[in-house]
């Protein structure tokens, strides 16, 4: 750093108290851990305290039901009821979808809010965490709430529409597994959209939904690949949240309808196979997540390069 | 602003007393000024076009793709393309209408706008004006994209009719978007909170990608509130003629209700911004920011 080599050199200011060039260089330990900690309850309270808790539930779980009511119902006007194992298909990847959308939203909102609402972002960037740690920490207060959602739309699938939920049949370590790593792939696509509202300007807010509602065609969250051109199907095949997706519904109803696999599917004419099997799930998801993770990472470090050298930082737009 | 008339000093009393011909320039000034940076915005930063256009396009897709996982019939996926034309309409009425003035007041500008001398429905008509056009340029796309691509088949028979729902559809919107300006005025976080709830449950309950009489009794409670519930349908009904009805009214008689919506809306946005403003300024919220 710049700053020790000057102030290790007789900096003015420096005779009484001695700069120390140790503590410059070795942040104080679990420095990270607290910055993130920090974050995170500042982005829990900033999300949750504008109402009182049953209030703020209520408007936290009300979209992501709506939006799987609105795909129950499309299935109940087509099929008649007779829906079978599609409306166990639906109201999984709907309830899923809550993770993604509030993972991609809390991060990008998190740049949005401090740099045009409370016009912190300057202040938060000069602070000596690193900016990831804290935005990281904002993000998790909203996947929190996706989290809800996602419960709330399980739990109205498995009550009120009767899906065939037991807990003796689920494989409780694939979830474990597969949540995990499609938890993590969120949080980079979500660190992937900061480092595009760090550039971007006018209407910003609307960028994350805008991009979680593309991602909702290609993911197999709502209906089989197959139904999807090849070009498409390949793309799908290639991100992280379709493997995600298909494990989440492997290991809460196992053999169930495959969004990869079946008739007509890319999947199906590649590997001869009708469906992928548990351990292809998740190797397929380990590979893409850490392929876009480091993809998430490069280009987050080089949008906060640019957003430096142009002065984007402190340039609050009125968006 | 107002032309200054030439001549001596007037007295702050008679430059006070507007005619009503600089009354009316000042306000269709002020339509003009307040819709001219959301229209040249809309063309400033073309990313808007990615992220406005192609990715809404993207999820709509979506919505066509479970109906033709399901089979549905054709008409569905008009439905869908429909709807998806129509959400940019809504986005904009509560991203842009009914949570600006809350924006504003965080950005400091809302004191401003109270302070300067011409009425803040002028101000609220001139963002309603100024998004209707990036909006309109939008759903433009999305419908025409939709039905090429989708091969989408509208059979219209009353075109007049149709293009009438159509303008009452976006009137009673965006009347109903100034009324909730109005309560945005005097909210503060909660506001933003409800924008977003105002999305997808506004979407599930107009009947978006299907047929709103399938709701029954909730679906002919949105059709009686709701100006998106019952302007889909009676769109629906006019531009896929025979297609299956779920015993919602005839587009002629939905074409009324939106007239009431528009007459009600408009009113109350009116009596609203007048009263929440005063309460806003006795309460001393007008200016209190980041709440």
């Amino acid at each position: 750093m710049s700053v020790a080599s000057t102030a290790g050199s007789g900096a003015p200011g420096a005779g009484s108290s001695p700069f120390d060039r140790g503590r410059a260089e070795r942040p104080p330990s679990g420095g990270a851990r607290r910055a993130f900690v920090a974050a995170a309850v500042l982005g829990w309270q900033t999300e949750a305290n504008w109402a009182d808790p049953l209030v703020f539930v209520l408007f936290s779980v009300a979209k992501p039901v709506a939006s799987a009511l609105m795909l129950v119902v499309m299935l109940d006007v087509v099929s008649g009821g007779a829906a079978g194992d599609y409306l166990g298909f639906v109201v999984v990847g709907s309830a899923l979808w809550s993770f993604v959308q509030s993972g991609i939203a809390g991060l990008a909102w998190g740049v949005l809010d401090d740099r045009e609402r409370y016009r912190m972002l300057k202040y938060l960037y000069v602070s000596p965490t690193d900016f990831a740690v804290v935005l990281l920490g904002r993000g998790v207060a909203r996947i929190a709430i996706g989290a809800m959602g996602a419960v709330v739309v399980l739990a109205i699938g498995v009550v009120v529409l009767g899906l065939p939920f037991d807990p003796w049949r689920t494989d409780w370590p694939l979830l474990l597994v597969v949540m995990a790593a499609g938890l993590a792939t969120v949080v980079a696509i979500g660190m992937l959209m900061a480092a595009v509202v760090l550039q971007t300007r006018q209407e910003s807010w609307s960028y994350p939904d805008a991009v979680a509602g593309s991602l909702f065609l290609i993911v197999g969250a709502v209906f089989p690949l197959a139904v999807l051109p090849t070009p498409l199907q390949a793309l799908g095949l290639l991100t992280p949240l379709t493997w995600w997706i298909a494990g989440v519904r492997e290991a809460l109803f196992p053999g169930a309808l495959s969004a990869i696999g079946g008739p007509g599917s890319l999947f199906t004419a590649l590997s001869g196979q009708a469906a992928p099997t548990s351990g292809q799930i998740v190797v397929s998801l380990l590979a893409t997540g850490l392929a876009v993770t480091l993809v998430a990472a490069a280009i987050f470090r080089a949008s906060e390069r640019r957003a430096k050298d142009r002065g984007l930082i402190d340039l609050t737009t009125g968006s | 602003m107002t032309s200054r008339p030439e001549g001596p000093p007037m007295s702050p009393w008679a430059s006070a007393e507007w005619s009503r011909r600089q009354t009316l320039l000042t306000n269709l000034r002020t339509v003009a000024g307040r819709a001219y940076p959301r229209v040249i915005g809309a063309i400033r930063e073309p990313s808007w076009v990615f992220f406005e256009i192609l990715l809404p396009f993207l999820t709509t897709s979506a919505f066509v793709f479970v109906y033709r996982a399901l089979k549905a019939p054709p008409d569905y996926i008009g439905f869908v393309v429909l709807g998806g034309a129509m959400t940019a309409f809504w986005g904009n009425v509560i991203w842009s209408m009914a949570s600006q003035l809350y924006w504003e007041k965080d950005q400091g500008n809302l004191e401003l706008y109270f302070t300067a001398p011409m009425p803040i429905m002028a101000v609220i008509l001139g963002m309603a004006a100024g998004g209707m056009f990036a909006t309109s340029l939008r759903a433009l796309v999305v419908l025409g994209a939709g039905a090429i691509v989708y091969g989408v088949v509208f059979s219209v028979s009353q075109w007049a009719l149709l293009i009438l729902v159509f303008l009452l559809t976006l009137a009673a919107l965006y009347g109903l978007g100034m009324m909730l300006a109005g309560l945005f005025v005097l909210w503060g976080r909660e506001a933003f909170h409800l924008t977003q709830v105002l999305q997808e449950p506004v979407y599930f309950l107009s009947g978006l990608n299907f047929p709103v009489g399938r709701l029954g009794l909730v679906g002919a409670l949105a059709i009686g509130l709701m100006p998106l519930a019952v302007g889909l349908d009676a769109m629906r009904q006019l531009a896929f003629t025979g297609s299956a009805n779920f015993g919602t009214p005839s587009p002629s008689a939905e074409a009324l209700i939106l007239t009431v919506m528009v007459v009600v809306f408009v009113g109350l946005a009116r009596w609203l911004l007048a009263t929440l403003e005063r309460l806003a300024r006795a309460e001393g919220r007008l200016s209190a920011r980041w709440r």
